[in-house]
């Protein structure tokens, strides 16, 4: 949490007590019955849970010793369990010479976001950046061209998570502007389409989609355009996402006065021109901060490919729980991918609270 | 004529319906095909014949050799009952832990803005695996089962609650009343007098006092702890206890931060008007805040009622078989995919637009009038 930084009087101001820090504390703590109370309620719950938490986690807890021996007679976790399997974890069944390619992936990923989220770099040619990039890592996780070709059934882990979130949210993107312009047309058979398609998407659960998808598709395409499984997963995330996000430029479209669009009729400007010249770059500035939440929610929502049968970073933890030699320390690996998954979203979080913080940025 | 903006809109609607029409044309014909090249019947006659799914566990009766309509209404069965049951517990957790949040006692807020944080940044798949790994590892077993409650056990085989068992006549009569107290406190909220604050748990009192009276079938079946075993009372499996607390806990999160925003949302000055009219601080809360509050809170809770109903789609991540899981057996098992996959789709656009509608109403009911 950020401190308030009002800055406080040197000097106390005339008739003002100066409280020292312990003073204000107790006085913050105990200041009220409700206060003494709630103070009272909360430090026996911490102080009843904390420490066997500390104890499991730290202290009782196996840290560096590599030996499965260790974890079995040790009370507390078995992060050296993590370590150990580390490259499990984080990138599945991929081919172990290989892993560097992932590895890189990962990190390629992860810099682009933050570079992309800097408000200074929204430009046309981010979107450009982009390509270029995921046709790297597409180059880089597949082979070919010099690398050794590895099939998308052996992808897994952390590069799979941040791929889908990515390309979901990318091919989402357009998709999703079309959906909400279509929405919002003058002509009722577009709209409709729009309407029906938008709602039934949102009023579904992501895993029935998911599941829909991979049972239909078979269904719907002849046999020879099957895609697999990784394809299959990321057409029902990138649907899912495109209603989402039609919903939240709808809600920037609708911030748009007027004015604007007659302006770009007095200018003599057509739909298609007014649209991407007018209107849809104020629009999104206004939808900025409802898009970094829509982001966050596919983040979260990546880590369901697991039912249909992807290996992300839950099911390469399960395979690697298998592994008889270890005692199989579940709830380790799982706290491990969770702090994953939180340290994505949370700084994510922060970063849209920030957005929303400095305001929508001046027409 | 292209020039005309009327005339071309008639074009290029004709055209998109035309490609619309053909492009579900081609899907059709291509699914057809490819079913008859797999030998695979349409039709919803499979429905009445027997199932021989296992459902492992169900709040309605289900044997397997009952048809697979029956089993479809058991998942939905259990699908409804997790929804319903998370949503009353987050709803009133989530209360507690918004209005603490914005307690001025930092020991109190800053452990509910932790489990804000948790709840808001976790994926609930994660949560609910985690939670299940930690079952064997916390709890102990049957013979040393905790006992938190009267009537509560906790051990490694899942929770045992008392059970309350009744007759469907005594079972309709509840669900009257309840009806009456709901459209009590419709009607009082309709009047914005919140006038008998108390009506309508005294319908759900007298109600269920007049039952006792009438010595009705109703009964409590406690548990009882006989040394290897429970009698009586309600088995709730592992499976079903973690994705229970697992959802509360996480939708909790997103429950308190609607109820802070719904706060926050009423100026202190409203607080200082009613006290300057001399209001007591309770009625202050009844008449002033809390009205103004839920115009606030309504929408966004509402979505997360719906967001309820989609999430318990993870039972699947820990074993419980709702609806998806059974409808997903049952697809399987008996090929007819195309069936399963239309009565997927339908029962959850209509749980969740019932849903939707049925709070819209209630938005309607206490969204300001303007006059």
């Amino acid at each position: 949490m950020k401190a308030l930084s009002l800055p406080l009087p040197a000097e106390p101001m005339p008739g003002q007590i100066r409280f020292g820090a312990l003073r204000r504390s107790a006085i913050l703590l105990f200041g009220t019955p409700l206060n003494a109370v709630l103070t009272l309620l909360f430090g026996v719950l911490l102080v009843t849970t904390v420490p066997p938490m500390l104890h499991w986690l730290v202290i009782d807890a196996v840290l560096f010793d590599p030996s499965p021996r260790a974890c079995r007679v040790a009370t507390g976790a078995c992060w050296s369990f993590i370590y150990a399997k580390s490259g499990q974890l984080l990138f599945g069944i991929y081919p172990l010479d290989e892993r560097w390619r992932p590895a890189i992936v990962c990190v390629l990923i992860l810099a682009l976001l933050a570079w992309s989220v800097r408000p200074a770099s929204w430009a046309p040619r981010l979107a450009a950046l982009w390509v270029a990039a995921l046709v790297l890592i597409f180059w880089l996780m597949a082979g070919g061209f010099g690398l050794a070709e590895v099939p998308t059934s052996s992808w897994g882990g952390l590069p799979v998570t941040l791929i889908l979130t990515v390309v979901a949210i990318g091919v989402a993107f357009p998709v999703g502007i079309l959906l909400a312009l279509a929405r919002r047309s003058t002509m009722p058979t577009i709209r409709i389409g729009a309407v029906v398609l938008i709602e039934s998407v949102r009023g579904l659960p992501l895993l029935s989609i998911l599941f829909v998808a991979s049972i239909m598709m078979p269904l719907f395409l002849p046999e020879a355009l099957l895609p697999d499984k990784f394809v299959r997963a990321l057409v029902a995330l990138t649907i899912f996402a495109a209603a989402y996000l039609a919903e939240v430029i709808r809600g920037g479209l609708q911030a748009i006065p007027n004015g604007q669009y007659e302006a770009a009729a007095a200018v003599g400007l057509p739909f298609w021109r007014t649209q991407y010249l007018v209107i849809l770059p104020q629009a999104i500035r206004v939808a900025i901060p409802a898009l970094a939440n829509t982001i966050i929610v596919m983040i979260k929502n990546t880590s369901l490919v697991l039912v249909v049968g992807l290996f992300d970073l839950i099911s390469s933890g399960k395979a690697a729980l298998a592994d008889p030699d270890w005692p199989s320390p579940a709830a380790e690996t799982f706290l491990f991918i969770g702090a994953i998954f939180f340290a994505l979203s949370f700084s994510f979080a922060r970063f849209a609270d920030f957005l929303e913080r400095r305001g929508p940025t001046a027409h | 004529m292209l020039s005309d903006a009327r005339t071309r809109s008639i074009i290029i609607q004709c055209a998109l319906v035309a490609v619309a029409a053909a492009f579900a044309a081609l899907l059709v014909s291509t699914t057809f095909a490819n079913l008859r090249a797999r030998g695979i019947p349409i039709g919803f006659d499979f429905l009445t014949m027997p199932s021989r799914i296992v459902i492992s566990e169900a709040i309605l009766t289900y044997k397997s050799r009952d048809p697979y309509y029956w089993a479809i209404a058991t998942g939905l069965a259990n699908t409804v009952f997790v929804s319903a049951v998370v949503i009353v517990f987050s709803s009133a957790l989530g209360l507690v832990v918004g209005i603490t949040r914005l307690s001025s006692n930092p020991l109190a807020a800053g452990t509910c803005r932790v489990w804000v944080e948790v709840a808001r940044n976790s994926p609930p798949i994660v949560l609910l695996i985690f939670l299940y790994s930690l079952w064997w590892k916390v709890l102990p077993p049957v013979g040393e089962a905790l006992n938190p409650l009267p009537g509560v056990y906790a051990s490694m085989r899942g929770f045992v609650v008392p059970a309350v068992s009744m007759d469907v006549a005594t079972a309709g009569l509840l669900v009257i009343a309840l009806a009456l107290a709901l459209a009590a406190a419709g009607w009082a909220a309709a009047r914005r007098g919140w006038l008998p604050p108390l009506a309508a748990p005294t319908i759900l009192a007298v109600g269920i006092a007049g039952l006792w009276l009438a010595d009705a079938k109703f009964s409590v079946d406690w548990p009882t702890f006989t040394g290897s075993n429970f009698k009586g009372g309600k088995d709730l499996t592992p499976e079903l206890s973690t994705i229970l607390i697992g959802l509360t806990i996480y939708t909790t999160g997103f429950v308190a931060e609607i109820v802070r925003g719904g706060v926050l949302s009423v100026g202190r000055g409203q607080w200082d008007a009613g006290h300057s009219l001399g209001l007591p601080r309770g009625k202050i809360l009844r008449l002033i805040i809390i009205p103004q509050m839920l115009r606030v809170i309504v929408p966004p809770l509402n979505s997360q009622y719906i967001n309820v109903v989609k999430n318990s789609t993870l039972a699947i991540a820990v074993g419980y078989p709702d609806f998806l899981a059974v409808m997903n057996t049952i697809i399987s098992k008996s090929s007819h995919s195309i069936e399963g996959v239309f009565i997927i789709l339908g029962v959850y656009l209509a749980l969740n637009l019932s849903l939707s509608s049925a709070a819209n109403w209630y938005n309607r009911r206490i969204a300001i009038v303007e006059r």
